[in-house]
């Protein structure tokens, strides 16, 4: 491993010599070289094992403010020097931008140690033993016997090196190791079917739950939905258990990234240090979380990353900008070149148990169906599964509704943040009450 | 990893990547000025030759398995984008691999590698060999090239071919027209994004065939602003087509342009939807994203030999109303979803779905086919080397009717119509949702107010029974479909339908 680093930070730092003395002013050569196990298993069979090496190389250029990018998976010398001097041929003909270009250097302090992203124990693990864990997950939860079908489970390593270097100086590297794994279910008669399933991410192999935690939120998650039916079309309370809560995240990412901000295609527009939340809402974007999926030393430019406060006990804090649109809306950098890091919900002290509890009549929210969200408005309509709440208690389950509110208003109207926030993938979250959405079924008393 | 267990139609908009080119490898390098022909371009260019093929299919055997295949590529991808008055970016990206399957009954072991020497290939073909163990041991045939007998590609002035200056100038036209439509049009994107993909497929069975694979997008987004109020439109244009395309009427860069300011400026005075079960009428141009979730995902037979679709069991029965007929035509010339053969090397047909109400086939990849004893139709396809092939659609259609689209609305007293959407998704057990980006409220027969923010719900076998009417009109919506971390080019094709009764959700 520590050769094949060298060599990529050889190979890119080479490229990027070959692009200052074929015309580009600056430039920039990203490069992913990895390997993946990925194991599919359904009726305790092995239904796919993929296992391969992949390698990818980004590269961008800048001539006079003018951008052009590349990218190829062929790493043949006269094809990378080809694609480097048609960037630099097409930049030419692109248009003049004051905001383009390369970050400036800025120091490395993190690395994959200190950041606990590299387990050596995801690389140990036998082929055997990732099989086994995939069948296991399913024969757990097969033995439930409301359980009709399994749709699969999944066992999948990865591990890579990510390596970058340009033309201000910057050269780094790091390697990092990614674990996901998962079950799902069918259930149900006739006509009547519900599937659902659950699966995690991550960077330690300790940070995994084990099968028999895992299958069993699997057959509770779909289990659950037996019976589900239609409510009346009304207005209550929503409660988002942690993974509908990181979904609602996923849709306010969209909507503080700088693309969306600086193409006014965001509610948030001008909102800065503005009030846009209750009091109980903290959101931070935490690329150095230890153990973290989305941790790294720094961002797919070359930025530090860094901890974040997006939300502040309801003042807007920040947008995730990376350098171009940092520069373009006369703010900084926060890293974020590359997406989301971590990004979540600060834990608040309910037990998720008392949350329920404090509701009259509304919805538990534990799934969704579609891609109604949109950024330039904060409006949200989907499709919704979950359990219908009634004086305080779990009801039935309820299916084909749907479920229409505002981000803006949402974060206005938290009410209650649950205690429970743990860490599976990029995007987390703790249970939260929303006061009030428009749950969508039967012609009501709408 | 939620997409896992889903399926989900994103429609096509203006964000995605940039792109384009200047000069093409294929000028400067390869061979001087001409475009190679596909049957020779992986031997010229990489020197795969038939012996090298056969050597790594027999390796790929060594340990048993019953079939074997290679899946070699080289894509190039441009795009350019035009933002803020002025050329932001253009990009240019190559993609290059081979992926080498072994099929073990029921079971698939997969390598692939992007480095095409004949030891990295071989060290693939070992790692998908290894499902096997032990097994009887197949023989490669000798190879029989065949050459597709179709075309549904355009092979003249393809974007991938043209100077970087014609590209520009198609943006540029596209960003004008649509800034220009109204002064409350504020902001432009416009994305020109082309690729030409070579494939060469290689199997135990001694198949062996290539083709060479267009695909082109204009896209635009515009935002829309009156009284602090914003709204974005898209639309986009394209195909396996070339540059006569967009000088042709109703896909002008103009038009695209002018489709997105439009929807824009509706959307600006939009209302929420009336919220809970009431008739609705989709709209002929957007609405085959109904047919490609509510029917085409539960069709593909992955997950019906698996017996996880709602269709599993109900070949032969009727499924829906017996108005509605509904086939996907991967033959349709230069439409996004054609293709000349799949990425398995079968022929493409139009394959028959549902018949007046009746299910009839699925969609088809080699592996579905021989589990469930029925003929491959053609509908293996992949996001790319790196991905197993897996059933999917192309060009999936409902067929016309003999209503007109106006008495349709007409029937219709109080209800909903859908008219653009932002995509879909659905589960195998047939729940579906549409979300709406734009509809219209029907009142007395007439569409009325604009609408925003509605999401449709159903369950399909429900849904399909409920079809009380049909046009005898049609129209194509481009689509990319996404599907267990896969995505692939698509269309679908709807005439105006009525549905009798059907979830509308949104805020009261």
């Amino acid at each position: 491993m520590s050769s094949n680093k060298k060599n990529f930070i050889g190979l890119a730092e080479s490229l990027v010599d070959y692009g200052r003395t074929h015309g580009a002013a600056e430039i920039e050569v990203s490069i992913t070289d990895g390997s993946e196990f990925t194991v599919n298993v359904r009726d305790q069979k092995v239904e796919n094992l993929t296992e391969a090496g992949s390698k990818g190389m980004d590269i961008r250029v800048f001539v006079d403010g003018k951008a052009a990018s590349a990218s190829s998976s062929d790493f043949a010398e006269e094809t990378l020097h080809r694609l480097i001097d048609n960037a630099v041929a097409r930049a030419k003909l692109g248009g003049q931008d004051e905001y383009a270009g390369l970050p400036d250097l800025e120091k490395i302090t993190a690395d994959a140690t200190s950041l606990k992203i590299f387990d050596p124990k995801i690389l140990e693990l036998l082929p055997e033993k990732k099989i086994a864990i995939a069948k296991q997950l399913e024969a757990i939860g097969m033995t439930d016997n409301r359980i009709k079908k399994s749709t699969g489970s999944l066992y999948g390593t990865y591990e890579f090196t990510q390596t970058l270097a340009n033309s201000k100086g910057f050269s780094g590297s790091y390697n990092k190791t990614v674990v996901n794994c998962g079950v799902g279910f069918q259930c149900g008669e006739g006509e009547n079917l519900f599937q659902d399933g659950w699966y995690e991410g991550a960077v330690n192999l300790d940070k995994l739950n084990t099968p028999e935690i895992i299958a069993a939120k699997a057959v509770n998650r779909v289990t659950r939905l037996i019976g589900a039916r239609k409510v009346e079309t009304q207005n209550g309370p929503v409660v988002t258990e942690p993974p509908m809560t990181a979904w609602l995240l996923g849709f306010l990412s969209e909507c503080i990234g700088g693309v969306n901000i600086a193409r006014k295609q965001s509610f948030l527009v001008d909102k800065l240090g503005g009030k846009i939340g209750s009091e109980q809402v903290t959101i931070l974007d935490d690329g150095m979380l230890p153990r973290g999926r989305g941790s790294a030393p720094f961002d797919g430019e070359g930025v530090p990353s860094r901890r974040t406060p997006i939300i502040e006990k309801g003042v807007l804090k920040n947008y995730l900008l990376d350098t171009y649109y940092g520069r373009k809306l006369k703010l900084k950098s926060t890293g974020n070149a590359s997406g989301v890091t971590n990004l979540y919900v600060a834990a608040g002290t309910n037990k998720p148990d008392d949350i329920i509890k404090s509701v009259d009549k509304g919805l538990l929210l534990t799934g969704t169906l579609g891609l109604g969200t949109v950024p330039t408005t904060g409006d949200i309509s989907v499709g919704a599964f979950g359990m219908w709440i009634e004086k305080g208690q779990i009801a039935f389950p309820v299916a084909e509704i749907t479920i229409s509110g505002n981000l803006g208003e949402l974060l206005k109207s938290v009410q209650m943040v649950g205690n429970d926030l743990d860490f599976h993938g990029r995007i987390n979250g703790p249970t939260i009450k929303f006061a009030e959405m428009t749950i969508g079924g039967k012609a009501g008393d709408a | 990893m939620r997409e896992i267990e889903r399926r989900g139609f994103l429609k096509l908009t203006g964000t995605g990547v940039g792109a384009v080119i200047i000069s093409s490898l294929f000028h400067d390098r390869l061979l001087a000025g001409t475009i190679p022909e596909p049957t020779r371009f992986f031997e010229e260019k990489f020197g795969i030759s038939s012996e090298i093929m056969k050597k790594i299919l027999d390796a790929a055997l060594s340990r048993g398995g019953d079939f074997a295949d290679l899946f070699f590529e080289y894509k190039q991808a441009n795009s350019v984008v035009m933002e803020d008055d002025i050329i932001k970016e253009s990009t240019e990206n190559i993609i290059l691999g081979v992926g080498i399957r072994v099929l073990n009954g029921e079971q698939t072991g997969y390598g692939y590698t992007s480095d095409l020497t004949l030891e990295k290939m071989k060290q693939a073909a070992l790692t998908a060999g290894a499902i096997a163990a032990s097994g009887s041991k197949t023989r490669t045939a000798g190879f029989k090239e065949i050459v597709p007998n179709k075309q549904v590609n355009v092979t003249e002035r393809l974007l991938a071919t043209l100077p970087l200056n014609d590209k520009i100038g198609l943006v540029k036209e596209a960003y004008a027209a649509t800034l220009a439509h109204d002064t409350s049009i504020k902001k432009a994107v416009a994305t020109l994004a082309d690729e030409l993909q070579y494939v060469m497929i290689a199997n135990s069975e001694g198949l062996l065939v290539s083709d060479k694979r267009p695909q082109t997008r204009l896209s635009v987004r515009a935002t829309a602003e009156n009284n602090g109020v914003r709204d974005t439109g898209s639309s986009s244009a394209g195909g396996r087509i070339g540059m006569a395309f967009y000088e042709t009427a109703g896909t002008t860069p103009k038009e695209v342009g002018v489709r997105a300011a439009q929807e824009a400026l509706t959307l600006l005075s939009a209302v929420n939807p009336i919220p809970g079960d009431q008739p609705v009428v989709l709209g002929k141009d957007h609405s085959g994203v109904m047919v490609h979730e509510a029917v085409g995902h539960p069709l593909e037979a992955d997950s019906n030999w698996r017996k996880l679709s709602i269709m599993w069991d109900k070949l032969g029965t009727m499924v829906a109303s017996p108005l509605v007929t509904i086939y996907d035509d991967a033959t349709i010339p230069y439409y996004r979803g054609s293709l000349n053969i799949d990425d398995e090397g079968t022929p493409t047909v139009n394959a028959m779905l549902i018949e007046k109400g009746k299910l009839v086939g699925y969609l088809h990849d080699r592996l579905s086919a021989r589990i469930m004893k029925m003929k491959p139709n053609g509908h293996g396809r992949r996001h790319g080397f790196g991905n197993i092939p897996i059933p999917r659609m192309n060009n999936t259609i409902l067929g016309r009717g003999d209503s007109d689209p106006e008495e349709i609305i007409k029937s219709v007293k109080k209800g909903f119509f859908a008219d653009t959407y932002f995509g879909g998704e659905v589960e195998d057990t047939g729940k579906f949702t549409f979300s709406v980006n734009l509809g219209f409220m029907i009142e007395d027969g007439k569409l009325t107010r604009p609408v925003k923010n509605a999401t449709l719900i159903g369950t399909n076998v429900q849904i399909l029974k409920e079809v009380e009417m049909i046009g005898n009109d049609m129209g194509f919506f481009l689509g990319t479909c996404g599907k267990d971390g896969q995505s692939a080019h698509v269309t679908a094709g709807l005439p105006t339908i009525k549905i009798r009764q059907m979830t509308v959700g949104g805020r009261s």
